[in-house]
């Protein structure tokens, strides 16, 4: 088992800026998954990682040794591709035991290492056949056991799931992280589904346009984002934006968005002290909104512009001016679209951000 | 039966194709009629279908020489020996090389690559007289070893650009997964890309075998000694001087035709295998 430390990894192709001053520092046994939209430089952090991409500045370290200059081989570790990459002309077993004939293993010590790996995999009956005669679960489990056989010091998992059904990704996710709490294996995982990376991760970094944007455990990442795209990126349905300026009125301080002022009083403080301009960003997520039929104080008035039945809850489509808010609500709640209605938000859980720079505030 | 205007088509179609098929096959056909048969009954045509005497005395006069010409067996036996190793080293330097051109970075890589493919154009017959002073020079003239070097040396490009474009075509991941797993490149190379290559690699054995079997040319300015000559110079060198043996060069020529066509049978579900799928993927 080992550690992993990237310490300013860059990674150009060409002049593509691919990933860019990447710090980070995964814990030995620890669960990290580097999350992000397509093209954020998670993969190709991932590769550089694995060593099957050559970084143009920066260093890597696993179990404290620099390995920038090392072939794959000689880092031990295993990794999951997203097409899982079995070798289409070898069986099960052979696919598993490759590693291991490939570092001359006596073929006893081969035989007994691949059947305990297909036993915890349970993927013994599948020994004798080839990838092509494997479900999608089964092709996944086979490649698992393709690199846990070599007992890697760290594991890598480029988006394993993504070629799952639903039903299937929701299953092998929990059997994935059983599967790394078992073993304790330094685990890097990527995917660009929060689901995944929440459920799974004992810290997520958030990545963006090649640079990390958050690393923290999930509930931090999702209870105290970092930053308006973090903000935005975590939850679903999605944080609530709406901008604003902010205004001093007979000693109350308020964020005029333009549709409604909302009372930042209680925050006024903070506010002063870490907002470098006035113009903000007011983010709600829609748990944090609670819907009331009469006008209240500080409640934002709004129209229901659609309803989207969930079984367990429904989520509601609210529309101030041109900005839409979604609010979560209990399976059963009613209203008509164009119905009038008041958000309440949370004031414990509002967020603010500084426009042009993104970053949190409160 | 209703005669609709489709089926009408078909049928003319049909009629068509086989029309076609039989004046394809015909030489062939003409050409085992001739060699099964004494000469005397082929005389006014091998479509001449009486008297009809079924006989092997051309393939044994052919394969023995007993008339007095080169001995095939001889030629078949050289002919064996100069495909075959002209077949296996073209194609272990060209795979090698063909993965290096698809997989690695290097100086002038395109560059070479475009001049190995452009060089392919040159016809053989305007490096004939440069090749025999070289030959002669090296002194592997009338030697086993300067033919399949020439034969080699002509096959090594197109099976290095067949190849390559074959490679390129596979998933990178696959031989990421196996450089991950501890495969050294030449291991990659082995145990991973060549398995994946056979339909397109048995092509190749089919393709360049044939070429090579067939070839005249090169034998002809490298070969002058008798005991040296392939098949088909076997073949030429049949025809006599005032007189034509028919029966003996039409039954020399089914036995030289029969072996490349055998290994394009035996060979025939990797290839159409291979490129059927290598269109599919493409």
């Amino acid at each position: 088992m080992a550690d992993v430390r990237l310490v300013g990894l860059t990674k150009f192709f060409g002049k593509v800026r691919a990933v860019e001053d990447i710090n980070l520092y995964v814990r030995d046994g620890e669960f990290m998954t580097l999350l992000g939209p397509s093209g954020c430089g998670k993969t190709t952090t991932l590769r550089c990682i694995a060593g099957l991409e050559v970084p143009t500045r920066g260093e890597i370290y696993i179990g404290g040794q620099l390995v920038n200059d090392l072939p794959p081989k000689d880092r031990n570790v295993a990794m999951v591709f997203q097409n899982w990459a079995l070798y289409p002309h070898m069986t099960v077993y052979d696919n598993i035991a490759f590693p291991l004939k490939i570092r001359r293993f006596p073929r006893e010590e081969i035989r007994r290492k691949v059947l305990e790996v297909a036993r915890m995999l349970k993927i013994e009956d599948l020994l004798d056949r080839k990838p092509s005669e494997l479900s999608g679960g089964q092709q996944q489990r086979v490649a698992l056991g393709r690199a846990l056989v070599r007992e890697p010091s760290v594991f890598l998992l480029d988006e394993p799931l993504s070629n799952l059904d639903a039903k299937l990704r929701v299953y092998m996710r929990a059997e994935l992280k059983a599967l790394q709490r078992r073993l304790g294996v330094t685990t890097i995982y990527v995917t660009h589904d929060q689901v995944e990376a929440m459920t799974m991760s004992d810290r997520i970094a958030v990545m963006n346009e090649g640079r990390i944007q958050q690393v923290g455990r999930p509930e931090e990442i999702y209870e105290r984002p970092a930053n308006v795209f973090v903000a935005g990126f975590i939850g679903s349905p999605p944080m609530n934006f709406i901008e604003g300026s902010l205004v001093e009125e007979e000693g109350r301080l308020l964020l005029d968005t333009g549709y409604f002022r909302f009372d930042l009083s209680y925050l006024a403080e903070v506010v002063k002290e870490k907002a470098t301009e006035s113009e903000l960003v007011l983010g709600v997520r829609p748990e944090h909104i609670r819907l009331v039929k009469e006008p209240v104080k500080d409640a934002v008035e709004a129209s229901v512009y659609v309803l989207e039945p969930l079984g367990r809850e429904v989520i509601v489509n609210l529309k101030v001016g041109d900005v839409i808010f979604k609010a979560r609500e209990e399976a059963g709640f009613r209203a008509e679209p164009g119905e009038r209605l008041w958000m309440v938000f949370d004031k414990e859980k509002v967020h603010l951000f500084d426009k042009r720079t993104g970053k949190a505030i409160v | 039966m209703r005669f609709t205007k489709a089926s009408v088509l078909k049928a003319l179609l049909t009629l068509g194709a086989w029309v076609l098929a039989l004046l394809w096959i015909s030489p062939f056909l003409g050409i085992i009629m001739v060699s099964v048969r004494p000469v005397r009954e082929v005389l006014h045509g091998w479509w001449v279908l009486r008297p009809f005497t079924f006989t092997w005395e051309n393939f044994v006069n052919a394969w023995t020489g007993q008339l007095g010409t080169y001995p095939l067996y001889v030629g078949i036996r050289n002919s064996l020996i100069i495909a075959t190793f002209s077949t296996i080293l073209p194609l272990t330097v060209g795979a090698l090389a063909a993965y290096a051109f698809a997989r690695f970075s290097f100086p002038i890589k395109n560059l070479l690559f475009l001049t190995i493919t452009l060089l392919m154009a040159m016809p053989p017959q305007v490096v004939a007289i440069p090749l025999f002073l070289l030959m002669s020079r090296l002194r592997l003239v009338n030697t086993y070893l300067g033919l399949v070097l020439v034969h080699s040396a002509w096959g090594t490009p197109w099976i290095i650009l067949f190849l390559r474009n074959y490679f390129m075509t596979l998933p990178k991941e696959l031989e990421e997964a196996a450089r991950i797993d501890g495969a050294s490149d030449f291991e990659v190379f082995c145990d991973i890309v060549l398995p994946l290559c056979k339909p397109a690699l048995l092509s190749i054995v089919a393709l360049q075998f044939t070429w090579v079997w067939n070839d005249f040319f090169f034998a002809l300015i490298l070969m002058m000694h008798p005991e040296k000559y392939v098949a088909t110079q076997c073949l030429a060198f049949m025809k006599g001087e005032y007189h034509v043996p028919w029966g003996l060069i039409s039954a020399g020529s089914v036995i030289t035709m029969a072996f490349p066509i055998m290994l394009f049978f035996l060979l025939q579900k990797y290839y159409v295998r291979g490129m059927v799928g290598w269109l599919v993927r493409g």
